[in-house]
């Protein structure tokens, strides 16, 4: 059970009332606990950032590392000893802007790390700068005026560089997302779980979602199944403002790095 | 199993009260003492995993406890049902 993989006495956490980030805590630790896998043998990591403060509330080692380099400190962690299961979590900020490269990288040698990342649009912790997730349009302290820079798209640019498993859901989609988390935990190579989640303090205070279920009623109208969003693509049809495919996007079986046989 | 929120934990955000779908939890009324309004149960018993997870020896739904994004949900395993003697004085 996943309550075994919690520190219970450093909880309750830090994130604010209605924070997703605690709810992707949750299904991370429910798929790693069905795994099966041991304590000793996981390895937990972050960057910096809301998202990033995750591993301290969990009962393993842990990493917290410098800001955007929690891809470089993985891996050596899977490099220095293959065994080790590596489980990474980030955020937009760490992943998208600063870790960029490290993340392109990191797809393409495929290292068997998996990578939760907490896309709340923003730079959450910091004071709600626009991040390059930011959608066109909306309000942050940097982009007053409305963004007006197209965001990244992390799913398209892992399944272009080269991840063996890359699926996206939200934080409403909690069933879903376990079992992409335990499918990415299980894929040797590199996997990447994009799940868009609410921040309702700093994000949705400045766009009009300012109480948790506003928002994630929003984010539940605006997920497409990817099937569905390749039907509306194919027959022609304009897209919901807003809108985003959610679901599985690639699983393959190219050549991995750091997989214990190979070793 | 019986279904309880920690209060210690719980920072009423009311995730709970929108995924159940039983509508088990109903947003709070009164603050408690760290003035946060603690969504209510409301007739816990009929929640699936209180009724048949000893049936089904797994657990059942869960969502609200999945998306709780404080951990505060959880079942506690209770007493097997003892029927009350009652004596009936003439």
């Amino acid at each position: 059970m996943r309550d075994e993989w919690f520190r219970a006495d450093r909880l309750p956490h830090i994130y604010c009332a209605g924070c997703g980030n605690g709810t992707i805590v949750n299904c991370v630790l429910e798929a790693v606990s069905m795994t099966g896998w041991d304590r000793k043998n996981t390895v937990f990591l972050s960057g910096i950032g809301c998202s990033s403060r995750a591993p301290g509330y969990i009962l393993t080692d842990s990493l917290h590392t410098t800001h955007g380099r929690a891809i470089a400190f993985a891996t050596g962690v899977k490099m220095a000893d293959p065994s080790l299961h590596v489980v990474v979590f980030t955020g937009d900020g760490d992943l998208a802007a600063i870790g960029g490269n490290h993340f392109i990288h990191a797809c393409r040698r495929n290292i068997d790390l998996t990578v939760v990342c907490m896309n709340n649009h923003i730079y959450g912790m910091t004071g709600g700068q626009g991040s390059p997730t930011t959608p066109l349009g909306k309000t942050s302290t940097t982009t007053p005026y409305g963004a007006s820079e197209t965001p990244f798209d992390l799913v398209d640019l892992a399944v272009a560089a080269g991840a063996n498993y890359v699926a996206r859901w939200t934080s409403f989609h909690v069933k879903q997302l376990t079992e992409a988390v335990l499918n990415g935990l299980n894929t040797p190579g590199f996997s990447l779980i994009e799940v868009r989640c609410q921040c309702p303090t700093s994000y949705g205070r400045r766009n009009k979602y300012r109480e948790p279920v506003d928002y994630i009623t929003h984010l539940k109208a605006h997920a497409i199944l990817k099937d569905k969003w390749e039907s509306m693509e194919k027959s022609g049809q304009d897209m919901p403002a807003d809108s985003f495919p959610v679901g599985e996007f690639v699983r393959r079986a190219r050549p991995v790095m750091g997989v214990p046989d190979e070793a | 199993m019986k279904l309880e929120i920690d209060e210690s934990r719980c920072k009423g955000c009311n995730l709970c009260t929108m995924v159940c779908p039983y509508k088990i939890y109903r947003p709070g009324s009164r603050p408690n003492r760290k003035g946060i309004y603690i969504p209510e149960l409301d007739r816990p018993e009929r929640c699936p995993n209180c009724r048949l997870q000893e049936l089904y020896g797994r657990r059942l739904c869960g969502v609200c406890a999945l998306i709780c994004p404080d951990q505060a949900i959880r079942w506690v395993p209770e007493k097997p049902y003892e029927p009350m003697k009652v004596v009936i004085e003439y």
